[in-house]
């Protein structure tokens, strides 16, 4: 299998969210889907709006916005999350 | 009674304004009990309406709705799945009518997720979508076996978090089933939907519902199976389906099809001796959406396997299962 | 089907089915008081069958099934056909509804303001609220809560209430006879008896109101109230609700903006006159 280093949103209209308090509550559209999510996924998805990224280029983006120590063990996490939601079809591999 | 009532709103939706009050409630358990219940909402969607139908039949578009929603996102995630194999996803029956927005696809209560590929892809199809999350439903050996040396499928797989199933067949009947419909020819002349998604060229939508309906099950839900070829047939010709029936060797049964679909949901056609006892068995429902003619029933249950299976295969078979307590319903 | 009755409760409309004579006469008996639901056409149907060809008369044996029916449903005996009628009804509700976000929860109102309760059976829900339903509030429900998907506001349910064990003794203390239903024992549950709603519930069945506060109450525990998270509730009532994933988005929206805008407690309690208490307390108290 060919791992993918390019992440994009499923669609424009795909999410609908809503704040409970610490929880973000995200309705996908295309699977009928709730997902709770907390930080960072937000801030990542966040990213994405702009276009398809890759892990590293998301971690330098929220590395201006927010204090994220060493950027190996930040891109490792990133990833992390992005399989994740590629996996719940949040988002794809571009 | 029997289900005519549901046959005539579906071919002729405004017959139902002469319903009285016990007619509509008639109506509606058997379009539910036949799962046809969507079909009929999209069916009676300009008609006039007693005010106390038009959030029943509101409720059944939403169903049909999620129906559609959740077979097309199940289509899409096996899609993915299988995506690194370089295929694309050939869809099956209301997935497919979903997917490529045909009116047999209007309202329909779709199941499974019924997928086509060629029968040397079957492993690397099935440990694809193993990896992605879907696993065995069946750990009996018995039926294990049975799937993989007889039926001209996968035993069925369901996704550990969705809970939904996928049947990955490779040809479109069971192998010990006296007709053998051309598979290859099936796959090269599928159509695209979508980019990665395909689907049956429309005469073999056709000979693929005609054979599921007579060739293969009991004619359970049957009375949708064939409003679905009741659609299904305007996007063909005659001809053409003759011809294409003929080389998978299921031309009686697409004729079959044809005169019950022009029969029940058409003008109407003249009907042999045997196609009465067809239509009678799908029509074996009363105005409680209670199955009748429970002889009728069993007889076509027992023909469903005797057409799957040579005899001596056959007896085995339902030994195994009796002993396993199953009992027709 | 041999015999067959129509009932009305809240907004659905129900023709129920019976092959045998007993269980729909319980059900007249005790539906009494409700709108005629005769002569109209029913959002659900209901049946009562043999659960086998010779049940019917041999060791009679009920399979409910109707419009939504689970096919491994267990048979109940005849003797507790009336149980089978209401779980037959509660089926439909529970499968086929989808109008409303259906809660599994009870509901008691007062001043135009409603308090749901919601939890496991067993948590003491349904016997709370019949017995603030007994002690001037009016009760919309003890098992359904419906959510309405646009104005947010809750409509009532109010079908029998079903006591289940200990419940039944709590009740029939404070409720006449005459609101009591035959005593079921032996069934999956243990001994069951039905309480007819008080006229009120009855009359205002079409009455709605505004969700105001939300519980979940737990018998059996030392007497405490402690606040819930918003995520927490919102994960508790998806779990709770038989239709939030039919629904689609709005379901999503409906139970977002119910979560945001009820307040929330759990209620710990160790008997049903500590709970009333806590419960018109923190009721006086929400702002």
């Amino acid at each position: 299998m060919t791992v993918s280093l390019y992440y994009r949103q499923d669609g424009p209209d795909a999410l609908v969210a809503c704040a409970l308090e610490e929880m973000l509550l995200l309705y996908h559209r295309p699977s009928g889907q709730t997902h709770m999510v907390i930080s960072p996924v937000p801030e990542i998805l966040g990213e994405l709006t702009a276009g398809p990224l890759a892990a590293g280029e998301i971690v330098d983006r929220l590395a201006q916005r927010y204090e994220l120590g060493a950027r190996d063990q930040a891109v490792g996490a990133v990833e992390a999350h992005l399989a994740e939601m590629t996996a719940l079809g949040l988002v794809r591999a571009a | 009674m029997n289900a005519l009532p549901l046959v005539r709103a579906l071919r002729e939706p405004a017959s139902a304004a002469t319903l009285d009050v016990p007619g509509w409630n008639a109506l509606i358990a058997m379009a539910r009990a036949e799962r046809l219940i969507g079909t009929l909402a999209f069916r009676l969607a300009d008609q006039p309406l007693p005010p106390a139908m038009q959030p029943i039949l509101a409720d059944a578009r939403i169903d049909a709705e999620r129906e559609s929603r959740q077979a097309l996102w199940e289509a899409d995630r096996a899609a993915e799945a299988i995506k690194p194999l370089g295929l694309p996803l050939l869809l099956l029956k209301g997935t497919a009518y979903a997917a490529a927005g045909l009116k047999a696809g209007e309202g329909r209560f779709i199941g499974d997720l019924d997928i086509l590929v060629p029968r040397a892809s079957m492993p690397a199809v099935e440990r694809s979508l193993l990896d992605a999350g879907w696993e065995w439903v069946k750990s009996d050996p018995y039926d294990d076996a049975y799937y993989r040396q007889w039926m001209h499928e996968l035993p069925p797989l369901i996704h550990s978090s969705r809970d939904r199933m996928i049947d990955v067949h490779h040809t479109i009947l069971p192998l010990t089933a006296r007709q053998r419909p051309d598979a290859e020819a099936i796959m090269a002349e599928a159509v695209p939907i979508t980019g990665q998604l395909s689907m049956l060229s429309a005469e073999d939508r056709i000979c693929h519902a005609a054979a599921h309906l007579l060739a293969d099950g009991d004619l359970a839900g049957g009375l949708r199976n064939l409003w679905d070829i009741h659609c299904l047939l305007k996007d063909v010709d005659a001809e053409g389906l003759e011809e294409r029936a003929r080389r998978h060797g299921l031309l009686p049964h697409v004729r079959q099809a044809r005169r019950l679909a022009e029969a029940l949901y058409g003008a109407g056609a003249r009907l042999t001796p045997w196609d009465r006892l067809v239509r009678a068995r799908l029509l074996a429902r009363d105005g409680w959406g209670r199955e009748t003619h429970k002889l009728l029933r069993f007889g076509f249950y027992l023909r469903s396997h005797w057409l799957r299976m040579p005899p001596a295969m056959l007896a085995r078979h339902l030994w195994t299962k009796w002993r396993k307590g199953h009992r027709p319903a | 089907m041999r015999h067959s009755l129509f009932l009305k409760i809240g907004p659905a409309t129900f023709r129920i089915g019976s092959a045998w004579r007993q269980p729909l006469d319980h059900l007249k008996t005790l539906y009494a008081d409700y709108p005629a639901a005769d002569g109209g056409i029913t959002d659900f149907t209901v049946r009562l069958e043999p659960s086998a060809f010779l049940r019917r008369w041999v060791r009679p044996s009920i399979f409910i099934t109707g419009d939504h029916g689970l096919a491994d449903a267990a048979p109940m005996s005849l003797d507790h056909g009336l149980l089978a009628a209401e779980m037959g009804m509660n089926l439909q509700m529970a499968l086929g509804w989808r109008r409303h976000l259906l809660l599994h929860a009870s509901s008691v109102e007062k001043d135009g303001r409603a308090l749901v309760m919601t939890g496991e059976s067993g948590s003491g829900k349904s016997t709370l609220a019949a017995q603030l339903g007994e002690r001037g509030w009016r009760l919309m429900g003890d098992e359904f809560a419906l959510l309405d998907l646009l104005t947010g506001e809750l409509l009532p349910f109010p079908r029998l209430v079903s006591l289940k064990n200990g419940a039944i003794g709590v009740l029939a203390a404070e409720a006449p006879s005459a609101r009591l239903g035959p005593l079921l024992t032996g069934t999956a549950k243990g001994d069951i008896c039905h309480l007819v709603p008080r006229a009120d519930a009855i009359v205002r069945m079409g009455e709605r109101a505004r969700p105001s506060m939300l519980l979940f109450p737990r018998f059996g525990h030392e007497a405490a109230v402690r606040p819930v998270g918003q995520g927490e509730v919102f994960m508790r009532l998806t779990q709770a609700s038989t239709n939030y994933v039919a629904l689609g988005e709005p379901g999503f929206a409906a139970l977002t903006r119910f979560v945001q805008a009820v307040p929330s407690h759990a209620l710990d309690f160790r008997s049903g006159e500590e709970a009333i208490d806590m419960v018109e307390r923190l009721w006086a108290m929400r702002e």
